[in-house]
C-alpha cells in the first residue's frame, strides 16, 4: 500500500487537521486501509459492482411544481443572513 | 506571427432544460425571482432531504438525443461530483459520469460554402449550482439558491472546432435546434446556455497542446473575445519560451482578457461514485420511442421543406428557419391563407420582420394578427391595392390599428382597375401628346414610362398601374 | 414498568391511567438523566396538545394504534421545531422546519415523542461514545464490578439505553452496519432493522446512504410490530424506498408456524467465540427445536470481507454525505477571515475524531488513484455477499446468530478503531445484504450482563421474522 497524503486527504475533505493530529489520523488511516486490504484477494473479474441492494430502476415524478418552503423556513437556520439572503464573506475566484 | 498556428477547440455547452420544476426537486424551475424564493429544503441541502427524479428532464434529454444524432442509452447513472463551493449546497453535484444519458452524436455546421461535421462525445443531465452575489458588499458575498439543481444538459464536443467562428457557428446550431425541439429557451443573457471553451494551440500539423478551460462564457461577443485573447495569451507563452499550464481560467468581461482561477494547493479530484440516494435510469425501447414524435420538424427539415414545396429563395429560406418562432409565424400565415407562400416569405423578412425590429418586439407577437397580415397581403396580390399602399398599411394592420379591408377604404387606398374607367383617363392623357406618341412609335421605350407616370398622376396613384400599362400599349399601337 | 404497547393501551382504553400520567411517568424517568440517553425531553406543556388530542380519542373511544404512547426518538430523525443534532457539535443548534417521513407516521398514528435519544455522532460507532452530548452509559452493570459503566452499544445507544431504563416505551433507531441490534443485544432489549427499502429514509440525517434504515428499539417482539405497522410505508419522496404490498405485521405474531420451518446456522460465525457467545446459540436452539423447527449448518464463503467491504462503502458514502455540513446554512459556523477559513474552522471544529476519520476514510478511497481498488472491489464484494446470502436463504427460512461477539464493555475500554469496527461483525454482512434481521435477547452472560442473539429472513418477509423472533422470545424471556 502507497502512503497515505493526508494533507492531500484532509485538503480534499476540507478540514485542517491540527498539526499534532496529522499523524494519529495518518496512522489510524493506515491501519485500516491495511485491514481492508484482504479485499483484493477476491477476484471479482466476472462481477459487476452493486450499488444498491434494490436493484430497480430509479423511481421518477412528473414534471410538475409543488410550493417551494417558504424563504425564511429556508433561511430560518442560517448563521449569517443578510435580506433574504446566505451571507459570507467574500469569495474569490 | 500566429500564421503558423492553429487553435484546437473542445467545447463543454451548459443547456438549461425549460422544465416546470427542478431536476430532483418539485420547486420551480423559474427565472428571475427574488432571491431564495424557489428554493425547498432538498435544494438547500438540509439534513436528510432526498432526491426524486424529474422524468421531463429524461424526455428532454432524448429529444435532444434525436436531434444532435446520439446513441440514446437505455442505461445511464446518476453519480455524486464532490466539491465544496457556497453555491453547492449538498457538497457535491449530482451529474452523470461513467454512464451518460447521450452519447456519441453530431451536427453539422456550416463554414463558408462548406460544411463541417462537429463530432459530440457526450451528453449528461445535471443540477446547476446557485448564484453567489459578490457586487453588493465590499466584504460579504450573497448566496441565492434558486438556480440550484435547475436541470443541465452538458453537451461535450469532441475537439473539432478550429476558429472563432465556427465556435459561434456550432453554439447557434446547438442553440437553434435547442429551442426548435423546445427543451431550452436560449436566453444566453440568462444564462440558459453557456459554453465552458477548452482551447489549445498547436504549431500546424503538430500534435495537441496542453489546453486551458475558459469557464462560463454566456455571449457570442465574450466567447469571440476570449477565444481570440487565450489563443494569443498561448501563443505568446510558447514564443516566450514557456509551457502552457493546465488551467481553469476566467473571462474578465470588463478587459477582455482570460486569467487563471485562484490556484488551488491541489488539484480537483471530484471523487465520482454512484448516487446511492438515487437508483440507475433504465429506459425501455418504448419509453424512447414514444418521444419521437415530441422532437417535431428540425430546421434543416423545414429548409429543404420551404425550398421544394414552396419555392422559396436559399436565403430568405434560411431567414425563416434561423428561429423556431419565424418558422412557425410563416407557416401559420401559409396555412391560413391562400397567398402564394413566396409572396408571404417575401414580406415577412421584408417590411414585417423590419417592423419587428423597429419596435423592439417579439416575433411570437404578431401570432395573433396572421389574419389580418394575410388579407393585406391577399389585397396586395390580388392588385386591389398598390404595393406601395401595402407597405403603408401594413404597420397599421401590425399595430391593430383596423382590417386591411377598413384601412384601405378609410384611406382611400384602393387599386382603380376598371378598365373603362382607366380608359377614359388614358384617353385624356393622350390628349395633345402627338409628338410623344410618334416617338413612342419610332421606338423610344421611356415614353411609355412617362405616359404610365402621367395617368397615374391623374388617378392620384390609385390606378392600377398592370391595367393602365396594358391599355396604353394597345391605344399607342393604334 | 416494562408495559408492552398492547398492556398500556389497554389500562388507557380501561381508564386505569391517563394519557397525561402515563407521559409524565416516562417523562420523569427520562429527565432524571442517569443514564445520558437523551439529548433533549420534551416538558409536558410542550407536549400538552398531542396529549389532550389523545386523551379525547381514548374517551371517545376511537384511539389510533399508537395513540398516547411515550417514544423516544434518535438525535438523527429530523423533528419539525424539535432540535435534531446527530449528536454532533456541528448541528447542536439545528431546528428542522420539517419532520422525517418515520417520525411523521408515528405522530399520524398517535403516539407522542418524549425526547431526542443519544446517540453516537453521525451514527459513527459502536458503543455510543462518540456522541457530543458525551457517552450513554447501559442501564446494566456487571455483576462482578458494578461500579463500573458500561457502554449500551451503538449508535442507537441512547434508544436502547432509554427503552431498557424505562424512560421511553419504545424507541425508534437507525441501522446502518447493526445500529439498532448491537445496542438491543447489549441492553437486553429487542432490535429490528428492517429489509432496506422498507421504512423511508426522508428526512433522516444520512450517514450511509445504501445501508442506512430505520427500526425500533423495543421491550418485545410484539411492541417491535406494533411500530413497524406504523413506519413500515412507501414514500415518494425516497427513490430507494420500495413500493411492494405492506402486511400487518401483529396479525399472526402469536400463532405457531403452520409450515415446517428450517433455521441455518452459519458454523464460520461461530469459530472462536466465547462460551457466553455459544450459550446464546443453544439456548435458542433448545427452546425453537421444541416447536418442531428444525436447524442446520450453512456456511458462507464471504464472512471475513464484510467488515472490509462495509468500511470502505459506509465512510464513502458518509464523506460525501456530510460534505454539507460546512456552516454556511444551517449548523454552527467556527469564525474565519475567509470562506475557506469558516469551512474549514466549521468542519475541522464541528466534526469528532470517529467522524473525522471516517470522512477521511471515505475520501481516501474514493480519491483518483484509489477508487478501483479499494471503491469499487468493495461494490463488487458487496454484490458477492448479497449473493452468498440469497445462496443460504435458498436451503433455509432464517438465519440464526449471534447478535454481537461480546458483551457490554466499559467505557472508554476499546480506544483501537479496528477493535471497535469488529463489534458489528455479525450485524455488518446483513446490512451489506439489505436483509432484515432482528436482535432479541436470548440470556445472561457469566457477568450477568444481557446477550441476544440475531434472526436474519428474507427480503420484506418482516412478518414470519417476527413470528419467529415472538416465538423465540416465551421461551428465552429473562426480563422480570
Amino acid at each position: 500500500m502507497s502512503d497515505i497524503d493526508i494533507k492531500r486527504i484532509s485538503y480534499l475533505a476540507k478540514l485542517k487537521l491540527p498539526s499534532e493530529k496529522e499523524e494519529f489520523y495518518s496512522n489510524s488511516l493506515k491501519d485500516i486501509i491495511k485491514w481492508v486490504d484482504n479485499l483484493k484477494k477476491v477476484d471479482t473479474s466476472k462481477t459487476e459492482p452493486l450499488h444498491n441492494v434494490t436493484e430497480k430502476t430509479v423511481s421518477i415524478r412528473n414534471d410538475e411544481v409543488s410550493k417551494s418552503n417558504s424563504v425564511d423556513d429556508v433561511l430560518s437556520n442560517a448563521p449569517e443572513r443578510a435580506q433574504n439572503f446566505f451571507k459570507v464573506p467574500k469569495v474569490v475566484e | 506571427m500566429s500564421n503558423n498556428w492553429e487553435m484546437v477547440i473542445g467545447l463543454e455547452v451548459h443547456a438549461q432544460l425549460k422544465t416546470s420544476s427542478k431536476l430532483f426537486s418539485s420547486s420551480p424551475n423559474q427565472f428571475g425571482s427574488d432571491p431564495n424564493e424557489n428554493v425547498n429544503f432538498i435544494d438547500s441541502g438540509m439534513p436528510g432531504m432526498l432526491p426524486v427524479m424529474n422524468f421531463g428532464c429524461i424526455e428532454m434529454a432524448i429529444k435532444t438525443g434525436y436531434a444532435l444524432n446520439f446513441n440514446i442509452n437505455k442505461h445511464s447513472v446518476f453519480e455524486r461530483k464532490n466539491y465544496f463551493y457556497p453555491d453547492l449546497p449538498q457538497g457535491y453535484q449530482i451529474s452523470q459520469f461513467e454512464f451518460p444519458i447521450l452519447s456519441e452524436g453530431y451536427i453539422n455546421i456550416e463554414t463558408g460554402d462548406n460544411q463541417k461535421k462537429i463530432r459530440i462525445e457526450r451528453a449528461h443531465l445535471e443540477q446547476d449550482a446557485g448564484k453567489s452575489i459578490h457586487d453588493i458588499d465590499p466584504k460579504y458575498s450573497f448566496i441565492d439558491l434558486n438556480r440550484v439543481g435547475t436541470p443541465l444538459l452538458e453537451i461535450v464536443s469532441y475537439p473539432d472546432l478550429s476558429s472563432a467562428d465556427e465556435v459561434i457557428n456550432y453554439i447557434s446550431s446547438l442553440r437553434q435546434l435547442l429551442m426548435y425541439i423546445d427543451v431550452c429557451d436560449g436566453n444566453m443573457q440568462e444564462g440558459s446556455l453557456r459554453a465552458d471553451v477548452n482551447l489549445s494551440v498547436r504549431k500546424k500539423g503538430q500534435e495537441l497542446g496542453t489546453r486551458c478551460e475558459i469557464k462560463n462564457l454566456n455571449s457570442f461577443k465574450f466567447i469571440k473575445q476570449a477565444i481570440e485573447y487565450e489563443f494569443q495569451r498561448q501563443i505568446n507563452i510558447i514564443d516566450g519560451g514557456g509551457e502552457i499550464e493546465q488551467n481553469t481560467m476566467l473571462f474578465d468581461t470588463s478587459t477582455g482578457e482570460t486569467r487563471a482561477m485562484r490556484s488551488k494547493e491541489f488539484s480537483h479530484d471530484y471523487r465520482y461514485f454512484p448516487d446511492p440516494d438515487l437508483l440507475p435510469v433504465n429506459l425501455s425501447q418504448e419509453q424512447i420511442d414514444k418521444i419521437k414524435p415530441l422532437v417535431g420538424e428540425l430546421p434543416q427539415d423545414k429548409f429543404n421543406k420551404y425550398l421544394d414545396n414552396y419555392s422559396l429563395d436559399k436565403d430568405i429560406a434560411k431567414i425563416i428557419i434561423a428561429e423556431k418562432q419565424n418558422a412557425n409565424l410563416f407557416e401559420k400565415m401559409i396555412s391560413e391563407s391562400t397567398v402564394k407562400p413566396k409572396f408571404i416569405a417575401a414580406w415577412l423578412v421584408g417590411d414585417i420582420f423590419a417592423f419587428i425590429k423597429e419596435n423592439n418586439l417579439e416575433v411570437n407577437s404578431l401570432n395573433d394578427k396572421t389574419k389580418d397580415i394575410t388579407d393585406l397581403l391577399r389585397l396586395i396580390s390580388d392588385d386591389v391595392i398598390s404595393n406601395k399602399a401595402g407597405k403603408e398599411i401594413l404597420p397599421k394592420v401590425l399595430n391593430g390599428e383596423g382590417k386591411p379591408s377598413e384601412l384601405v377604404k378609410e384611406l382611400g387606398l384602393e387599386q382603380v382597375s376598371d378598365s373603362g374607367e382607366l380608359e377614359k383617363v388614358i384617353d385624356e392623357a393622350l390628349v395633345g401628346e402627338e409628338e410623344n406618341i410618334l416617338k413612342f412609335q419610332g421606338g423610344s421605350d421611356r415614353v411609355l414610362g412617362y405616359f404610365v407616370g402621367k395617368c397615374l398622376k391623374a388617378t392620384k396613384g390609385k390606378g392600377n398601374p398592370k391595367l393602365i400599362n396594358k391599355i396604353l400599349l394597345e391605344r399607342l399601337k393604334k | 414498568m416494562k408495559n408492552s404497547i398492547s398492556q398500556i393501551k389497554k389500562a388507557l382504553i380501561e381508564k386505569k391511567i391517563s394519557v397525561g400520567e402515563l407521559y409524565d411517568e416516562y417523562l420523569a424517568k427520562a429527565k432524571s438523566g442517569n443514564n445520558n440517553s437523551f439529548n433533549l425531553v420534551i416538558d409536558r406543556d410542550n407536549n400538552i396538545s398531542s396529549i389532550n388530542d389523545s386523551q379525547n380519542r381514548y374517551d371517545n373511544g376511537n384511539p389510533l394504534p399508537l395513540d398516547g404512547i411515550p417514544l423516544g426518538i434518535k438525535d438523527l430523525f429530523c423533528t419539525k421545531g424539535i432540535r435534531t443534532t446527530a449528536s454532533s457539535k456541528i448541528l447542536s443548534n439545528f431546528i428542522p422546519n420539517y419532520e422525517s417521513f418515520v417520525t411523521q407516521q408515528l405522530l399520524n398514528d398517535g403516539s407522542i415523542f418524549i425526547g431526542k435519544n443519544n446517540c453516537d455522532e453521525f451514527a459513527m460507532g459502536s458503543s455510543n461514545e462518540t456522541s457530543y452530548f458525551g457517552p450513554v452509559i447501559n442501564p446494566w452493570k456487571n455483576k462482578n464490578s458494578q461500579k463500573d459503566n458500561l457502554v449500551p452499544g451503538g449508535s442507537s445507544g441512547g434508544s436502547a439505553a432509554a427503552v431498557a431504563e424505562g424512560s421511553c416505551v419504545a424507541s425508534m433507531g437507525t441501522d446502518t452496519g447493526g445500529s439498532i441490534r448491537q445496542p438491543a443485544s447489549l441492553c437486553g432489549i429487542v432490535g429490528l432493522k428492517p429489509t432496506f427499502g422498507s421504512c423511508s429514509r426522508w428526512g433522516i440525517v444520512a450517514f450511509a446512504s445504501s445501508l442506512d434504515q430505520a427500526g425500533p428499539l423495543t421491550n418485545c417482539v410484539e411492541d417491535a410490530a406494533y411500530v413497524l405497522n406504523s413506519i413500515n410505508k412507501h414514500d415518494f419522496n425516497d427513490s430507494t424506498s420500495s413500493n411492494h404490498q405492506r402486511e400487518d405485521y401483529l396479525v399472526d405474531i402469536n400463532n405457531s408456524f403452520e409450515k415446517k420451518i428450517k433455521i441455518g446456522i452459519p458454523s464460520d460465525y461461530l469459530e472462536d467465540v466465547s462460551d457466553d457467545i455459544l450459550n446464546q446459540i443453544d439456548n435458542t436452539k433448545k427452546a425453537l427445536s421444541k416447536h418442531g423447527i428444525e436447524f442446520v449448518d450453512v456456511k458462507f464463503k464471504t464472512t471475513e470481507y464484510a467488515l472490509s467491504t462495509y468500511y470502505i462503502l459506509a465512510p464513502a458514502e458518509a464523506s460525501s454525505n456530510l460534505a454539507r455540513y460546512d456552516g454556511i446554512r444551517y449548523g454552527v459556523r467556527e469564525d474565519g477571515e475567509s470562506l475557506d477559513d469558516i469551512y474549514l474552522n466549521s468542519r475541522t471544529k464541528g466534526f469528532g475524531d470517529e467522524v473525522t476519520r471516517r470522512i477521511l476514510i471515505g475520501a481516501y478511497v474514493l480519491s483518483a488513484g484509489y477508487y478501483d481498488a479499494y471503491y469499487r472491489q468493495a461494490q463488487k464484494v458487496r454484490r458477492l455477499i448479497k449473493n452468498d446470502f440469497q445462496r443460504i436463504l435458498n436451503e433455509v427460512d432464517f438465519i440464526l446468530t449471534p447478535t454481537t461477539p461480546n458483551e457490554a464493555f466499559k467505557i472508554g475500554d476499546k480506544l483501537d478503531p479496528i477493535s471497535m469496527y469488529k463489534n458489528d461483525i455479525y450485524t455488518v454482512p446483513t446490512s451489506l445484504a439489505g436483509l432484515p434481521g432482528i436482535s432479541i435477547p436470548s440470556g445472561l452472560s457469566k457477568n450477568g450482563l444481557p446477550l441476544g442473539v440475531q434472526f436474519i429472513g428474507n427480503y420484506f418477509e418482516e412478518k414470519s421474522l417476527l413470528q419467529l423472533a415472538a416465538l423465540a422470545e416465551k421461551e428465552l424471556s429473562f426480563n422480570e
